[in-house]
């Protein structure tokens, strides 16, 4: 089920987040299984498959890779980790030089050079996300256009996976 | 209420909420909006979670139970809690305590821990269900007629914990309507008492577990952000490190001649020396020591902060990392809540200052507060109070994750997912003509499935034969809303329902509860009928209540002479409830079901049509008012037409009262 359909929204990649978790919230309060203690069996099996939806809709919107997907996937693009575009081998070998820098700062407890680091891919996450949200919310997308574009999807998956070991470092140095 | 009333015309049931503690259980309700915790005959609220079984089988429960346990270590349960969903090969067994545990007869008799007491093998389930039974009893006495209950749970409790505690009351007789956090029912309490908004973390040291929880409270939303937690911590260990200190004056440096009754008596006095230097500096503990002198010596409360330094600071841990999780700095919350009785030491309190940055709060009784919270849930779950306005968003605790090859787990929810939650993994055959299908699911962060908790293992049968990997195996695996999981397997391919057979890796299986059931009560098979008979009866009551409410406001959806079907069935299901058949009943209900079946999809259909629209048509109106022109308000327009889709133009609806959320949907007023 498409997260977008599911919340009721227009797809956009652009989202506004706090309009949409007020609309999860909404939703929630209707379907939330709270809401249906006492009811029959098999509405009550309803409402928790529907609150299910809804919570990982909200769940996959909330994260930019995944809601990237799932604007690919409304254009007829099937996207994955295993599946689209081949990774970039230039994009490759600089996630590996950054990964190794990763990996040094880490053994020299050298928190400033974290700090660099993390400040970096934070930028460049950006950029990512608005060179998506130019593509994926351009007026009349064509789906051609839209699949040069699945490059800067691995990207961030990258650029995030970076980040996420960045704050697994940052705990160790705390 | 009337349908409530045929069997007992002078009380209606009133639902309460169980504080089930590792140290104290106490049972609240709600009376005039305002929870209340029920004491006993002296007034007292709090009851020690101590059973103490007789020479004769006589059971005993609180206070004189904990009396009892200085002469009677090993026929004396104390700390049930810590057991839970343990097996009998878990490290807490060998923790300093004075129990006897019965030997597992092999993998699947160590599923269950089991005290030997005179001789008598003795689950937590069952010990949790006496106390569960006293404060039942309690709740009776004071309501007459007890309704659903709420049972709380630390935070950071897994399945097979979970399922213990529900098991447990189960087996005292109670409806469970819902387990429910104990850090999220403090906030509830907290919440709904001081009317705030912002975002909280609840620090809860209790007796044997630490959960630390971050939630968000927006106008009667309490979002849980993030989890964390340790469920073998509390002051428990406390009172074992300062007991170690004493157990050594006594003249008992190790394990050598410690008998039951002086490793009880040295944990009693540490407790009672750890409460005491609550208010005071320095106290004086009177110990025998071996050999039969008595000694005074003095603990300070340097001293005792020294020691227990450890046990706190491992409480750090878990509290970076949540708010890590959380995304958040200790700065940008609007407060810290304290829970649980081990928050009363001086040094956790400075601690938790220090850590967060801020004065704690504890205005409401540390003590209380997760049972009063309970209570309103389980109001709220009733059907009582602002159950429209009020929505409790919690999480699962821990990652949950499937064994692949090599023993490598592989996330399938990552922890902190909102429940209910579910994810779907598809799997296909090996070999050709595979009929089977194992599958191990795990609870945990670590990498190797081996370091995570192992939960059940799953069997898949009657795939049809088909070359190797042509068969895709959709598994569906559930956690419902009080974080138990379910699981669910389709051949994709032929569309065919497997079967699945849960072996879960700890705790009982369905059969073994129901023996349990069938044991605990008197006149076995009689009584587990006439148990069964009430069961239905509750149970088709508030279907008929629902179904009846549904035919007021939802008349509309139903389609053909679906209305007179319906409420033939239903008239028919009033009359059998009279009767003495469980088994006419529960046909009965299915048959209602049945018929309703369609119908309540399309009442589902219109809660989420009217969650959406009501709230679009608030925030238009409220937009307005806020706007400075036109402009403004056509921009909000149109965006509210293209979150309808096509063909919903908002300017045809009726124009509406702008109005709370969720008031238009159908479930408002549920049973």
């Amino acid at each position: 089920m498409d997260p977008f359909d599911t919340l009721g929204i227009p797809p956009r990649f652009a989202l506004e987040l706090t309009e949409t978790e007020q609309r999860y919230r909404d939703l929630s309060r209707a379907l939330h299984p709270d809401k249906y203690v006492g009811r029959p069996a098999s509405e009550r099996r309803m409402a928790l498959s529907k609150a299910i939806e809804v919570n990982e809709a909200w769940r996959l919107l909330r994260d930019p890779a995944r809601r990237a997907e799932a604007m690919f996937r409304r254009a007829g693009i099937e996207v994955g980790e295993t599946k689209g575009a081949p990774a970039d081998p230039e994009l490759l070998m600089e996630m590996m030089e950054q990964r190794e820098a990763l990996a040094e700062v880490r053994g020299n407890k050298d928190r400033p050079g974290l700090e660099t680091l993390v400040a970096g891919m934070r930028e460049r996450e950006k950029s990512v996300l608005d060179r998506l949200a130019a593509a994926l919310d351009a007026p009349a997308p064509n789906p051609d256009a839209l699949r040069s574009n699945l490059p800067a999807l691995s990207e961030l998956r990258y650029v995030r996976r970076f980040l996420e070991e960045a704050s697994a470092a940052e705990d160790e140095l705390t | 209420m009337n349908l409530l009333d045929i069997f007992d015309p002078k009380a209606a049931p009133r639902p309460i909420g169980i504080d089930l503690g590792t140290t104290n259980s106490l049972v609240a309700s709600v009376s005039d909006g305002t929870p209340r915790c029920m004491g006993d005959c002296d007034g007292e609220a709090l009851l020690p979670s101590v059973v103490h079984y007789g020479e004769a089988g006589q059971i005993i429960v609180g206070k004189e139970a904990q009396r009892l346990a200085a002469s009677n270590p090993r026929e004396t349960i104390v700390s049930v809690k810590r057991f839970m969903g343990r097996g009998a090969r878990d490290p807490e067994t060998r923790r300093l305590g004075p129990y006897a545990f019965v030997e597992p007869r092999d993998d699947d008799d160590a599923k269950v821990i089991k005290f030997d007491v005179r001789g008598k093998p003795v689950n937590p389930i069952e010990v949790s269900a006496e106390i569960l039974r006293v404060l039942k009893k309690r709740a009776e006495d004071e309501l007459r007629r007890v309704g659903g209950a709420v049972i709380t749970v630390p935070a950071y409790f897994d399945d097979a914990q979970r399922q213990a505690t529900k098991d447990a009351g189960r087996l005292a007789g109670l409806e469970v309507l819902r387990l429910l956090n104990e850090p999220t029912a403090a906030a509830l309490a907290y919440g709904l008492d001081k009317k705030q908004n912002g975002t909280f973390a609840v620090y809860d040291l209790g007796g044997g577990t630490f959960d630390i929880t971050i939630l968000v409270l927006d106008d009667g939303v309490f979002q849980v952000r993030s989890t964390g937690g340790d469920s073998a911590l509390g002051g428990d260990d406390m009172d074992r490190a300062l007991a170690e200190v004493l157990l050594a004056a006594m003249g008992y440096p190790s394990d050598e001649g410690r008998t039951p009754e002086i490793v009880r008596l040295a944990l009693d006095a540490a407790r009672a020396t750890k409460h005491g230097l609550t208010d005071k500096e320095t106290v004086e503990v009177e110990l025998p020591v071996r050999g039969g002198d008595t000694r005074h010596v003095s603990i300070t409360r340097s001293q005792f902060d020294e020691l227990i330094k450890p046990v706190v600071e491992k409480t750090g841990i878990a509290c970076r990392r949540a708010l890590k999780d959380a995304e958040l700095a200790p700065e940008s919350l609007d407060g810290v809540i304290l829970v649980g009785g081990s928050t009363r030491v001086p040094f956790v309190r400075t601690y938790v200052e220090r850590l967060f940055k801020r004065h704690p709060l504890a205005d409401i009784d540390p003590d209380q507060v997760v049972a009063l919270g309970a209570a309103v849930q389980a109001n709220l779950l009733a059907g009582d109070g602002d159950a429209e306005e009020v929505l409790l968003l919690d999480v699962l605790p821990l990652s949950l994750g499937i064994e692949t090859m090599g023993g490598v787990t592989e996330k399938i929810l990552p922890r902190n997912t909102t429940i209910p939650a579910g994810a779907k993994q598809t799997f296909t055959t090996y070999a050709d003509n595979q009929t089977g299908f194992e599958i191990h699911v795990v609870q945990g962060e670590r990498e190797l499935a081996a370091d995570c908790r192992s939960l059940a293992r799953f069997t898949l049968r009657g795939i049809p034969p088909m070359p190797a990997g042509l068969a895709r195996l959709e598994v569906t695996f559930d956690v419902d809303a009080d974080g138990l999981l379910d699981v669910s397997a389709r051949e994709t391919r032929t569309g065919i329902e497997q079967k699945v057979e849960v072996k879960p890796s700890y705790g009982l299986d369905d059969d073994q509860v129901e023996q349990m059931l069938m044991d605990a009560l008197d006149y076995g098979e009689q009584d587990l009928a006439a148990r069964r008979l009430a069961e239905q009866r509750v149970e088709a009551q508030r279907i008929l209540m629902a179904t009846r409410h549904g035919l007021e406001t939802d008349a509309d959806l139903l389609q053909g002479d679906d209305k007179q079907r319906i409420e033939a069935a239903a008239d028919a299901l009033a009359k059998v409830i009279e009767g003495t058949s469980a088994a006419a009943i529960e046909s009965g209900i299915s048959e209602l079901d049945r018929l309703t079946h369609d119908w309540a999809g399309r009442r589902m259909d219109r809660a989420i049509a009217n969650a959406i629209a009501g709230k679009s048509l608030g925030d238009v109106e409220s937009s307005v008012k806020d706007a400075a022109g036109t402009d403004a308000h056509t921009a909000v327009a149109d965006a509210h037409a293209s979150a309808m889709g096509p063909g919903a133009d908002p300017s045809l609806e009726p124009p509406v009262e702008p109005r709370p959320s969720g008031s238009g949907s159908s479930t408002r007023g549920a049973p």
